[in-house]
């Protein structure tokens, strides 16, 4: 057989530049968000996180938003919920 | 067609060396594939007369445009002819649909694979097996267009084993999970027509889906004693809240069903009525959190939220007295079954 050419089956991911927010040097005062993803214990697990982000770091307060489902992004009005009224947010898994 | 195929090229020498080169570029499901040569893939755009750049499907999460041209590269390496690229472009379809959620069943630890259900005229025109040896090795149609289907998902969408593709247990369907209902014989109303389509229409019906459970009644000469057997197998390893169950009759189970003069709908009401477990059951096996009250003993949940969500399929084997369930991935909120159209290119 004579030589001959194959086409490549793979594509790149579109590239997105990713910029996070700077980390807060404390969390003393900080408002925290916390994302349930609906997992058994997900909630519980984060509400003790609130509880220690509270009473160890000095976060002001800490509240909570659940997902639609753990497979999917965070739905748009926790993010517009979050970015008004929360300073960080911590997501957690329940596995 | 004129319009360019923007594919890198990789020159090779002869077919081993191009085997070699599919392998070591990780683009193989570990079987052979057939190499990709332009000519080969024309073919199969040609088929559905899409241009090499045409959007098939966007995977949001991962910011993926699947274009026909790289279907078509995977279709080839699969082995389908280009009569079969038009069910492979629609199973893409179905699987991008945001109701079947791709993200969820594609990288999950629990380990679903694509089941795709083909019905309609196409389906017998290219000799889809819809009876014996169901889910077995050896007819073209359903190995080459599953496989196409898994192929892009690794090598377009990057759903890589161990890397985005987390499955605990993976799953033999994951080389290629695809069936025809046995419309031929089959009594009932078509699970497409059923969902929407026209009899005339060709369709493919795309699931999240674990592994296929036989269960076996050689004793029962009616539609509930057979079906008893089915809902005694079907709701103890059910999980909480799954969103579908594919329940595949075939032919003897089929005859006694039918005789009774059962309709899809009236099989699909008993099993709905018959799989409950009590909220007790859950909690004792794990399924639910929480110390069991009095009055888990008694309060029940049903194994999928409505009698729809059962897609009920004539298919398998002419002798035997076996059937098979097929259990959906995670929850409705997660995943449901999407049922797409085939869109063949009119001559």
């Amino acid at each position: 057989m004579a030589g001959f050419e194959i086409l490549d089956p793979t594509v790149e991911p579109r590239r997105q530049p990713l910029t996070y927010v700077p980390r807060p040097d404390s969390l003393k005062g900080k408002r925290v968000g916390l994302v349930e993803n609906t997992k058994f214990n997900s909630d519980k697990l984060l509400q003790k996180i609130g509880e220690i982000l509270k009473q160890e770091y000095g976060a002001a307060e800490a509240r909570m938003w659940r997902k639609h489902n753990s497979s999917v992004p965070a739905h748009q009005e926790i993010i517009d919920d979050a970015k008004r009224t929360v300073d960080v947010v911590v997501a957690g898994i329940g596995d | 067609m004129t319009a360019r195929i923007s594919s890198q090229r990789y020159a090779v020498e002869d077919f081993q060396q191009a085997l070699e080169l599919c392998y070591s570029r990780g683009w193989t499901d570990g079987l052979p594939v057939v190499p990709p040569t332009e000519p080969a893939v024309r073919a199969m755009l040609d088929a559905v007369g899409l241009e090499p750049d045409a959007q098939i499907a966007f995977i949001t999460n991962r910011q993926v445009a699947i274009t026909a041209e790289k279907v078509a590269i995977n279709a080839v390496m699969a082995g389908c002819l280009p009569a079969h690229m038009s069910v492979v472009v629609a199973a893409i379809e179905g699987i991008a649909d945001p109701r079947w959620g791709y993200h969820g069943p594609a990288t999950s630890t629990g380990s679903a694979a694509v089941l795709m259900i083909v019905n309609g005229p196409i389906a017998k025109r290219l000799e889809f097996n819809s009876g014996d040896n169901l889910f077995a090795p050896g007819w073209r149609s359903n190995a080459t267009t599953g496989r196409a289907v898994r192929l892009v998902m690794r090598n377009v969408i990057g759903t890589l084993p161990g890397r985005l593709d987390r499955g605990t247990f993976g799953h033999p369907g994951r080389y290629t999970y695809v069936m025809a209902e046995n419309e031929g014989e089959s009594p009932w109303t078509p699970l497409h027509v059923e969902r929407g389509c026209r009899p005339e229409d060709s369709a493919v019906t795309v699931m999240a889906a674990l592994a296929p459970h036989q269960f076996y009644n050689q004793l029962s000469s009616t539609a509930a004693g057979v079906l008893s057997t089915l809902c005694d197998s079907m709701r103890y390893p059910g999980q909480i809240g799954q969103p579908n169950y594919c329940v595949v009759l075939a032919g003897e189970h089929m005859r006694t069903i039918a005789a009774d003069g059962w309709s899809k709908a009236d099989i699909r009401k008993f099993i709905f009525e018959h799989t409950t477990n009590t909220i007790a059951h859950f909690k004792r096996t794990g399924r639910l959190p929480g110390a069991v009250k009095p009055e888990d003993e008694t309060a029940t949940r049903p194994l999928v939220l409505t009698p729809d969500d059962i897609l009920v399929v004539a298919a398998g084997g002419r002798a035997g007295s076996f059937s098979c369930y097929i259990p959906g991935w995670a929850s409705r909120t997660s995943s449901e079954a999407v049922t797409v159209v085939i869109k063949e290119r009119s001559a």
